[in-house]
């Protein structure tokens, strides 16, 4: 304990110096912005930016980045508080009662209380994280290929259980994920595979292009400009604080959204999305007047914005202590974290010292500035939001281009965008998720390596899996996973994403 | 026929992606001839991909037969779809010009099409966004990150 924050005062010396601090408010700020505006999430606006992140070392680059992802989970709240569209997928929940909030002139207060529940779950996200990173990491260090291709079956069958589609649509994608990750050059034997002729793929497909395309120039394809208006509500300022009332009743909901939300984001899969639903579920389930939801109740607010900063903060531990991204944000900030050199995963804690604690200083002065920049330029976001999407799109596609570009100097990348952007739009079309095949493609080259290393320690026997304590206790739940996916389904019993899907419709009887 | 019969009959969603699927994981196998797969005790580089592309097709026919789940193909709104094939013809062409042309000619002449083809935009004011937003991005790039762009028939700049 003593050791950590020992650590963590080293960190907070990194994270005050002056190149650290500009660039934590350069990330918190951009990811407000991405969170603003609709049509562009933290994925496509991180990989976006990557290229911009060249010219820096490994510290600023992941503070930057970072500082994106956990600001856009606070920019998304203003977007669905104002005009009832949520700015990215896990303020969905937000609109509902934050929207209503703002029909009865209380949009200041509900942004207020979305900002300071943001702040508290994403400190108290920190805090956990600071704690359980770097003990997890030094577990981790004795792990081997059979433990690690373990891991990461677990994450991809937790990815698939925990998936707002199905089982079948989320294995599916990430499969796909997984095919193309295998294109270019065999680690182990130098054979090509699937590169055509083409020199350019023989490094493989980069996630950046994939990303981007299936999340970027895919959401721009399937959001004609004339689908997005809405009405802005201004807030005023002296109404930006909550009254008593809404205090109280926004405190438990905090709390239990950060806890949830921490507990969800360690999980793989969309954490940050899955936890606002489920903490919306649960705060109306026990709230003392359920009729109020929907309505303007204040813990409807409170709740999914606490989950979904506490969830993305979460989403740090596995992929800083074990190198395993959760989601496809974190597929992108481990390829980030490559691209400038450095191993996502135990090395990460304990041979880049500076960086992990700087980084992790780093959030908390970043929720700070996020709680210092949310509330007072509420205005200058809002004037943001009246930019008309025809003006708007044009220019995210010129950034989905020259982010693409940039990364490797080629036009290949970019047609491969183009490919992926095409791909998402079918994908949605088709109810799929496309976010499983990002987390496949980054997984891929350390699966196959860690699959085929475990098979050639054993000798071929596939048993190595369940004869060694760690992977068998991981396989042991793989399997629990995949039973009570059949079961439901053998059942036809609604599991509790079905249950979920029902509550949010407002069904009876869930 | 019968109302079950023609239920069964209705092409959906799922009868498409699974086909699809079922395709495309066909297709990596042909792909894979070349491939060694090695032993279990010596997997070579063709071993992942076969069981993946396996995978693929397992869970593609699943998804086939259990179709009748899925929405009708023919309900899916494809209302947004000329749209997309718009965004999606000009954007292939300002890639297909982007080296030659060079980043500020090719992006001013993209999203001016973007905004007047598509949107319908007051075309001198579309212009001059473009050339704004452009110009802009381009020192951004060149002069501040030192991050070059392709300069094309600009090129002597």
């Amino acid at each position: 304990m003593e050791d950590t924050l020992l650590s963590l005062a080293h960190g907070f010396g990194i994270a005050f110096q002056p190149g650290n601090l500009w660039y934590a408010f350069l990330g918190c700020l951009v990811g407000t912005l991405v969170g603003v505006l609709p049509g562009i999430g933290p994925l496509s606006g991180i990989s976006i930016l990557l290229p911009v992140t060249f010219g820096l070392n490994a510290t600023e680059a992941v503070i930057m980045l970072a500082g994106i992802y956990y600001g856009s989970q606070y920019g998304g709240s203003t977007t669905s508080i104002l005009m009832r569209i949520p700015g990215e997928a896990s303020s969905v929940m937000t609109c509902i009662d934050g929207n209503a909030m703002a029909k009865k002139g209380r949009a200041g207060a509900a942004l207020c209380i979305a900002a300071v529940g943001s702040f508290i779950a994403g400190t108290f996200g920190i805090v956990m994280l600071t704690l359980i990173a770097p003990p997890l990491a030094a577990i981790a260090l004795k792990f081997g290929p059979p433990e690690y291709t373990a891991l990461l079956i677990m994450g991809l069958i937790f990815l698939a259980y925990m998936s707002s589609t199905s089982l079948v649509r989320t294995l599916l994608m990430a499969c796909l994920g997984l095919m193309l990750g295998m294109i270019g050059i065999d680690n182990m034997t130098g054979h090509f595979r699937y590169s055509f002729d083409l020199a350019e793929l023989g490094d493989g497909i980069g996630i950046v292009p994939v990303a981007v395309g299936l999340f970027g120039l895919g959401e721009i394809l399937a959001t004609p400009s004339h689908k997005v208006r809405g009405e802005v509500i201004t807030p005023k300022y002296r109404e930006l604080l909550p009254t008593r009332a809404e205090w109280r009743a926004a405190y438990w909901p905090i709390a239990r959204g950060s806890v949830l939300g921490f507990i969800i984001g360690i999980i793989p899969g969309s954490a940050h999305i899955i936890s606002s639903f489920l903490s919306y579920a649960l705060e109306r389930r026990i709230s003392k007047n359920p009729e109020e939801f929907g309505k303007g109740a204040v813990a409807g607010v409170a709740g999914p914005e606490s989950a979904n900063n506490s969830a993305s903060t979460g989403a740090f531990v596995p992929m800083l202590s074990l190198g395993i991204p959760t989601g496809p944000i974190t597929a992108v900030l481990i390829g980030a974290l490559m691209i400038h050199g450095v191993p996502a995963g135990p090395q990460l804690v304990t041979e880049h010292r500076d960086l992990f604690w700087g980084f992790v200083a780093s959030m908390y002065v970043g929720n700070l500035m996020l709680l210092a920049l949310n509330l007072p330029l509420v205005g200058v976001f809002v004037s943001v939001l009246r930019i008309p999407y025809g003006y708007l799109y044009p220019l995210i596609i010129m950034f989905c281009i020259v982010g693409v570009y940039e990364v490797n100097h080629s036009i290949v990348d970019v047609w491969i965008m183009l490919i992926m952007g095409v791909l998402g739009y079918a994908l949605r079309k088709f109810d799929f998720d496309p976010a499983p095949l990002v987390l496949g493609l980054v997984i891929a080259p350390i699966f196959e390596q860690s699959l085929r290393q475990s098979l050639i320690m054993s000798n071929g026997n596939y048993l190595i899996f369940f004869s060694r304590p760690f992977s068998a206790a991981l396989m042991a739940i793989c399997i629990v996973l995949l039973g009570l996916s059949a079961l439901a389904y053998f059942l036809k019993r609604k599991d509790w994403r079905a249950k979920l899907a029902a509550a949010e419709a407002g069904e009876p009887g869930t | 026929m019968t109302g079950a019969a023609a239920k069964k009959l209705i092409l959906r969603a799922d009868h498409i992606s699974g086909a699809f699927f079922v395709a495309a994981g066909l297709a990596v196998i042909a792909l894979s001839g070349d491939l060694p797969m090695g032993q279990l005790a010596m997997p070579g580089a063709g071993f992942l991909p076969e069981i993946v592309a396996v995978l693929i097709i397992v869970l593609g026919a699943s998804l086939f037969l259990r179709a009748h789940e899925s929405p009708a193909f023919a309900s899916i709104a494809w209302d947004d779809g000329p749209h997309a094939g718009k965004v999606i013809l000009i954007t292939a062409a300002a890639v297909a010009l982007y080296v030659k042309l060079g980043f500020i000619v090719t992006m001013v002449l993209m999203m001016a099409a973007l905004m007047i083809v598509i949107e319908r935009k007051n075309i001198p004011r579309a212009l001059l966004y473009s050339v704004a937003i452009a110009g802009g991005t381009y020192i951004v790039f060149v002069y501040v990150l030192r991050s070059p762009l392709p300069t094309g028939i600009l090129g002597y700049w």
